[in-house]
């Protein structure tokens, strides 16, 4: 068969629309998801039990089941218990965000712990009160040690975003696949909307590689 | 809200034979990922750059584009491409499997490499030629430091298995997909097959938790 | 409790514990004089570090009592009981660990600054200039804005000397501050600490190196099985001990040494 690449030159437009649709959705997402995911890491070492439970419980439960599905779940179900109609574009942040959020607060969970014991001992030994541990010592070490996985985090958002094409929403992913049936030309279109996924993603891993050597270089004692 | 749950509604047969497909996708996946995984991890370390690269890219490839992409380009794709026709469960599970291999790739390469220069060095001192070290010393560390990458990777692969459901393979989602159009019960039939799924995984994922931390316990 | 002779640390009848089988410390009774400085030998596992660790408030006790400066400090009436430690008197007392335990995310001056800024209130600009001067003292001064990362663990354990003495410590606690050093850079940090025995800090040293220990202490004590086996001046217990358990540690040691 013969490959005709020029075909996608008519749909620039629509492709780029497409693509600043899954822009747009994971960088929202990141924002709600990172701050979701903190306040859930945190949770998760609460000392109320209670706490704890209903953090760990939504955790595993993101952790331990499909993307797709709990889209759907999203999708097709909430607005039937909520009894309100929710646009394409809410729909799908509120499911990133909870996907991204449980994934980060795992991030942010063992950022935490690795702020050993040495470290507080040294908190204890200079008098420094609770707040300022906290607020001096633990939350910046766990943050830029978190950094780097926070990173490859946002890669797999941007990676898992393509899913909500699967419920009509107009990402680049939905927009190669009606370009694709449009045309009747899969192939080109497929492999131009993949090489544009991997145009941004990979420089991002790449990315998260030298952070992290940074971060290693400048925490290492 | 007025929704009245029914979850006799929603009958589990079709979902249970679902999942049976879903498992079947799982394992072959698997089988292959963790089988081919490990001889492309070795060349992705080569020394010959004409065959790191192209192991290269292919790994970065499916780690830097969406799984859904990957699949959907596989089942339009690869027929036209190649002129080969085969069963929608086999074009599943070989897309599945690609994508694992390049993972597991990755967690091989990444467990051979953090094995400490001192353990080699040790060899060397002990005398070992360069393939002892390697089978003595490298792989038994390696593969073993790898076996909760693996794992995880797998449970991944049975989670991204639902995405099959889009190019039509009658797993448990397309299953849950049908049942819950034809039944209007979205909500019963999507949460009893998001905790089928979840059923599976998180024991997968305890083990995993159990084997990590009792590594850290015996090397620390 | 005001003449001179009156105890600056007073260490009572102190159990400690690790869990219901291992007891590190039984029934420890220690009296420190100010301008006094003891150094604590003895095998590992005897006690030695957990009983600064104590002293530095970091520790629960099952039972005892620690008097600082003739005001109650640490006490606990069992091993049920909590262990009460005051924190105001805990904040005279600096210690200065094996590891460093610098703040890697802080500069040098920014770790020096931050308990005086952030425990006693004091200004940023007047923290900076103490620390400044303390840094130059210590042969550190153009190293204030380098991070922990970028120094040599001498330098590392200097930064950490220098963090302990910006809040004014009646006392203080080196543990093995040596131990984790590259023999070469043992010798600038023992220099530092020399320095501040010789301006009369009172301290508390836990350490393996004899040479050290000969050097700087006023008193030795040797600590074995969680109590003291015996307790002099330098000259007595690393010279001629009296305890036949002393004299076996201090020959195995100058054995390995020499």
């Amino acid at each position: 068969m013969s490959l005709d690449f020029s075909v996608l030159l008519r749909f620039q437009e629509a492709l780029a629309l497409g693509l600043w649709t899954t822009v747009k959705l994971t960088l929202i997402c990141i924002v709600l998801g990172c701050s979701l995911g903190f306040l859930v890491g945190l949770a998760r070492t609460a000392p109320n039990a209670i706490v704890r439970g209903i953090a760990s419980v939504y955790v595993e439960f993101f952790r331990g089941t499909p993307v797709l599905i709990q889209l759907f779940w999203i999708f097709f179900c909430l607005p039937l218990i909520l009894g309100i109609e929710l646009s394409n574009l809410a729909s799908g942040v509120i499911a990133l965000t909870l996907y991204m959020g449980a994934i980060t607060s795992e991030t942010f969970r063992a950022s935490l712990k690795s702020v050993g014991r040495e470290q507080m001992d040294a908190c204890i030994a200079l008098g420094l009160p609770r707040r300022v541990q906290v607020m001096n010592v633990i939350l910046p070490l766990a943050v830029l040690r978190a950094v780097p996985t926070l990173l490859s985090n946002c890669v797999s958002l941007f990676k898992e975003s393509a899913l909500v094409s699967a419920v009509g929403m107009a990402d680049l992913m939905f927009v190669g696949q009606n370009i694709s049936n449009n045309t009747a030309r899969p192939v080109e279109v497929l492999t131009v909307v993949a090489l544009i996924y991997f145009a941004i993603a990979f420089p991002l891993t790449r990315a998260v590689t030298l952070v992290e050597g940074r971060i290693l270089k400048k925490l290492a004692i | 809200m007025n929704y009245t749950f029914d979850f006799n509604a929603v009958s589990l047969g079709p979902l249970i034979e679902g999942l049976v497909v879903t498992v079947q996708l799982t394992i072959a996946a698997n089988l292959i990922g963790v089988i081919l995984g490990f001889p492309l991890a070795l060349l992705l370390m080569s020394r010959l750059a004409v065959i790191r690269w192209p192991a290269t890219l292919f790994v970065e490839f499916f780690r830097c584009t969406p799984a859904i992409v990957q699949i959907v380009w596989f089942f339009y794709c690869v027929p036209m491409l190649f002129n080969v026709f085969l069963g929608s469960v086999t074009m599943g599970i070989l897309a599945l499997g690609l994508n694992l291999m390049a993972f597991n790739a990755e967690a091989y390469r990444a467990a051979i490499q953090a094995v400490p220069r001192e353990q080699i060095d040790a060899g060397i001192a002990l005398g070992l030629n360069p393939l002892q070290r390697v089978f003595h010393i490298v792989l038994p560390s390696a593969l073993r430091a790898s076996v909760p990458v693996l794992l995880t990777n797998g449970i991944v692969i049975f989670q991204q298995s639902a995405l099959v459901a889009i190019v039509a393979v009658q797993d448990l989602m397309y299953q849950a997909k049908t049942l819950a159009t034809e039944t209007y019960r979205p909500i019963e039939t999507f949460t009893i097959a998001a905790l089928i799924y979840f059923a599976v995984s998180f024991p997968v994922s305890q083990v995993v938790g159990w084997l990590e931390r009792r590594r850290q316990i015996l090397t620390s | 409790m005001t003449s001179a002779s009156a105890p600056l640390v007073a260490i009572r009848a102190l159990h400690k514990s690790y869990g219901p089988h291992i007891q590190v410390l039984k029934g420890l009774d220690i009296e420190m004089k100010p301008g006094e400085r003891v150094v604590v030998i003895g095998p590992s596992g005897g006690g030695k570090s957990t009983l600064l660790r104590v002293m530095m408030g970091l520790e629960k006790i099952d039972s005892g009592a620690v008097t600082f400066g003739g005001k109650p400090y640490i006490s606990s009436a069992g091993p049920d009981a909590k262990t009460v430690i005051d924190t105001e008197v805990r904040r005279s007392i600096g210690m200065v660990f094996q590891h460093y335990t610098l703040f890697p995310h802080l500069s040098v001056i920014q770790n020096l600054v931050l308990a005086p800024c952030k425990v006693r209130g004091e200004k940023k600009a007047s923290a900076m200039r103490r620390a400044q001067a303390l840094l130059e003292r210590f042969g550190l001064g153009a190293k204030a804005n380098a991070f922990p990362a970028q120094l040599s663990g001498g330098q590392k354990q200097r930064v950490a000397i220098a963090r302990a003495l910006m809040l004014d410590p009646k006392l203080m606690l080196f543990d093995e501050v040596t131990s984790a050093l590259d023999p070469e850079l043992v010798a600038e940090v023992e220099q530092v600490i020399l320095q501040l025995a010789n301006q009369n800090m009172p301290m508390m040293i836990v350490t393996h190196d004899m040479w050290f220990a000969r050097n700087i202490a006023s008193r030795v004590i040797f600590c074995a099985g969680g109590v003291v086996v015996e307790d002099g001046p330098p000259e007595q217990v690393l010279g001629a001990p009296r305890e036949e358990r002393t004299r076996e540690f201090i020959d195995r040691v100058f054995h390995i040494k020499q």
